[in-house]
């Protein structure tokens, strides 16, 4: 039951939208569609804590991890709802948008949500393609939605390189089929039954799909080289849309990369996929610790913030060892910060109207909660301790001196660079005089809450986690 | 289906992803497209033949209809709607795109992907060609500054990757079959309201004019 609920409700939802002429019931579905999924979710995770693995029905099946990046979706996806709720009124006051894009926004928003979920719980490598390639398709309009020339640009750079990716992707998902085709006939052939069949794999063949998944899929988590489309997309789209893409999609789409990592290393040991997510995670912190240094707009600067922490992951899984388990608590303490910190920017900019961060100065003036959770989120992405995200990297640098010590003094240099970066461009926006036409502001609860729900949940699992959430995470590492 | 036809379908695609790279209309390119997605369904059709499988005719039909008439029916109605005649030029001049075409074809038949070409012995010189096809129709998309083109890349390189697939012998059950296809269908809708929303923004379809974004 729990989890029809789960894929059902946003599709009826997006339905509800479709069809609704008022939208204060579009936003009645939208937000109720979320509340109960998120609830379903928990029940989920909980079902998978306290049995393994759960299936469903022979076309779904959650794992640890699976449940752990649904517990992702549900809970930033409530709060994303939540918040373009108060968002989408706001904007409709300023006279920027009408009640069709309104209606737009929500049909495509809960389509997104409902497209990552059943990425997540297929238990078929190829339909987990489709939903992936679903999400694409439901965004490109979310980024496209003020209608400028650098949104309209944003968007398409966005179809094209993810469409490019994820063929890609899907060239590599099907050479794993080359040997679970003898027997099964391929198609329907779980991601089970390619790990049954991983040791019969030709390993070339192995090496090349594995190439082909990471880049492929990797372009949609935002490796760097590939990861040209992110800045643009996150920095164009409404700010819960940003969210959603940064802190869900990209550890949807590492899920998938996760899942043939583990079938990869089944067929050819874990030496091969270890090197190349040990690349591409340093590449990926190189390229946006630099960029970040000289960052003009305070969207893109989170956008870089999350290749970053794509990479930090990246580097957890190519360590191996404890950097596994740090690896995977860095996708769920960045998932929340990520969010919150994309839903704060939001405020920012409903305020100050504009990205950059040159127009954007004492804010701690004019909306001091706001500012005060920007900050904290800041403060706790770049790693600061005693928060979560601190103890992650630390994990995963220890693992990594061991047994990759030049990368890993690499890496922390780049992640001080990182810090130095991040704080210097919140210091200005943050303090500093305030624009004179500028005066402070009555903040509005539902634009504060959301985030900060998420910032609360994120220091809650810095310092304690729930009996079902440690088994999760313990069981999450166990097949890598 | 004889390898012999089989080799002139594949062929065919080959062509015309060359040709694509070469023509300068933009009604002669969604034309050659169309001819591309024929020969596709065709190979499909002679794998029906093989494996009698009767599922795989709605596989077909629906390939026939979204790839050969409605796709370029899209794209047609879109050039006329903003008399977009000719597509803007291309990163790389033409001798140099044919000498980069020779590179990529001679890659895909070459010792390193080997483990892939052989993957059905039989069929090694038809996935060389059909792999060559891949990386051609990648480079178009890369070489290319006119949407409609990148667009027709993207889905020119759908068509190696099928085509791939069917030879050597890792084509899907005819349910997911569709639910691939009508992703493929819902990102050409996209990509054909995307190239109006981007002519109405820019005046032009010429990708390297928009420098909006940049760090």
């Amino acid at each position: 039951m729990e989890f029809i609920i789960v894929i059902s409700l946003f599709p009826v939802a997006a339905l509800i939208a479709m069809i609704a002429k008022r939208r204060s019931v579009i936003e009645c579905a939208s937000i109720s569609a979320a509340l109960f999924v998120c609830i379903a979710s928990i029940t989920v995770a909980l079902k998978v804590a306290s049995s393994g693995d759960y299936a469903p029905s022979r076309f779904f099946i959650i794992d640890a991890l699976g449940a752990l990046v649904m517990l992702i979706i549900s809970c930033v996806g409530c709060a994303a709802v939540a918040y373009s709720i108060q968002y989408l009124r706001k904007e409709t006051a300023k006279k920027i948008i009408g009640f069709t894009r309104v209606k737009q926004y929500f049909i495509l928003l809960n389509l997104f949500l409902s497209a990552m979920l059943l990425a997540v719980s297929t238990s078929n490598p190829i339909f987990a393609w489709i939903s992936i390639e679903a999400t694409t398709l439901s965004t490109a309009f979310l980024i496209s939605f003020y209608n400028k020339p650098s949104a309209m640009e944003a968007a398409w750079k966005y179809l094209i390189i993810n469409s490019i990716g994820l063929l890609l992707g899907f060239f590599g998902t099907l050479l794993y089929f080359t040997a679970s085709k003898i027997e099964s006939g391929a198609g329907l052939a779980t991601w089970h039954d390619l790990l049954s069949h991983a040791a019969r794999l030709d390993p070339m063949i192995v090496q090349i799909a594995f190439i082909f998944i990471l880049i492929g899929y990797g372009t949609k988590v935002g490796f760097a080289p590939m990861h040209t489309w992110l800045p643009d997309a996150h920095s164009k789209a409404p700010a819960p849309i940003s969210a959603l893409l940064s802190g869900v999609l990209l550890n949807v789409a590492l899920l998938v990369v996760l899942r043939f990592k583990v079938i990869t290393d089944a067929a050819i040991g874990s030496d091969f996929s270890q090197k190349l997510f040990i690349a591409f995670g340093l590449l990926s912190i190189l390229v946006s610790a630099l960029i970040m240094l000289t960052q003009k707009n305070y969207k893109r600067l989170l956008a870089y913030s999350s290749i970053e922490n794509m990479g930090i992951t990246a580097l957890g899984f190519g360590f191996g060892g404890l950097g596994i388990f740090a690896a995977i608590l860095h996708m769920l303490y960045h998932a929340l910060v990520k969010s919150a910190l994309f839903l704060t920017a939001g405020n920012i900019f409903l305020t100050y109207g504009s990205t950059k961060i040159a127009n954007v100065k004492g804010v701690l003036r004019v909306l001091p909660i706001t500012s005060v959770l920007f900050f904290a989120g800041i403060f706790i992405i770049t790693g600061a301790p005693p928060f979560g995200i601190f103890l992650t990297k630390l994990f995963t640098f220890s693992a990594g001196i061991l047994t990759h010590p030049a990368v890993t003094v690499i890496a922390v240099l780049l992640t001080t660079l990182v810090f130095i970066g991040l704080f210097k461009h919140a210091t200005s926006m943050v303090f500093g005089d305030k624009p004179p036409e500028m005066q402070q502001k009555k903040e509005d609860t539902w634009l504060i809450l959301p985030p900060l729900v998420l910032f609360v949940l994120a220091l809650c699992i810095g310092f304690y986690q729930p009996q079902f959430l440690q088994i999760l995470l313990h069981n999450a590492a166990v097949p890598f | 289906m004889n390898i012999l036809s089989l080799q002139f379908l594949l062929g065919v695609v080959f062509l015309t992803i060359i040709f694509l790279h070469l023509i300068r209309k933009n009604f002669g390119a969604v034309i050659a497209y169309g001819i591309q997605s024929f020969a596709t369904v065709l190979i499909l059709f002679g794998f029906f033949f093989e494996t009698k499988n009767v599922s795989l005719l709605l596989v077909i039909f629906v390939a026939f209809a979204i790839k050969v008439i409605l796709a370029p029916i899209f794209f047609i109605t879109l050039i006329q709607k903003h008399e977009l005649t000719f597509l803007t030029s291309t990163y790389l001049s033409t001798p140099l795109t044919l000498i980069v075409l020779a590179v990529l074809t001679a890659l895909a038949h070459s010792q390193k992907f080997l483990p892939l070409t052989t993957i059905v012995p039989a069929h090694h010189a038809l996935l060389s060609l059909a792999l060559s096809a891949i990386f051609i129709s990648l480079f178009l998309i890369i070489n290319r500054k006119e949407a409609v083109s990148q667009a027709l890349g993207i889905l020119s390189f759908e068509n190696g990757i099928v085509v791939f697939a069917i030879f050597a012998g890792l084509e899907q059950s005819p349910i997911l079959q569709i639910g691939i296809i009508f992703d493929i269908f819902v990102w050409i809708i996209i990509a054909a309201v995307f190239l109006s929303m981007i002519y109405r923004q820019f005046q032009s379809l010429d990708t390297s004019l928009m420098r909006h974004l940049k760090d």
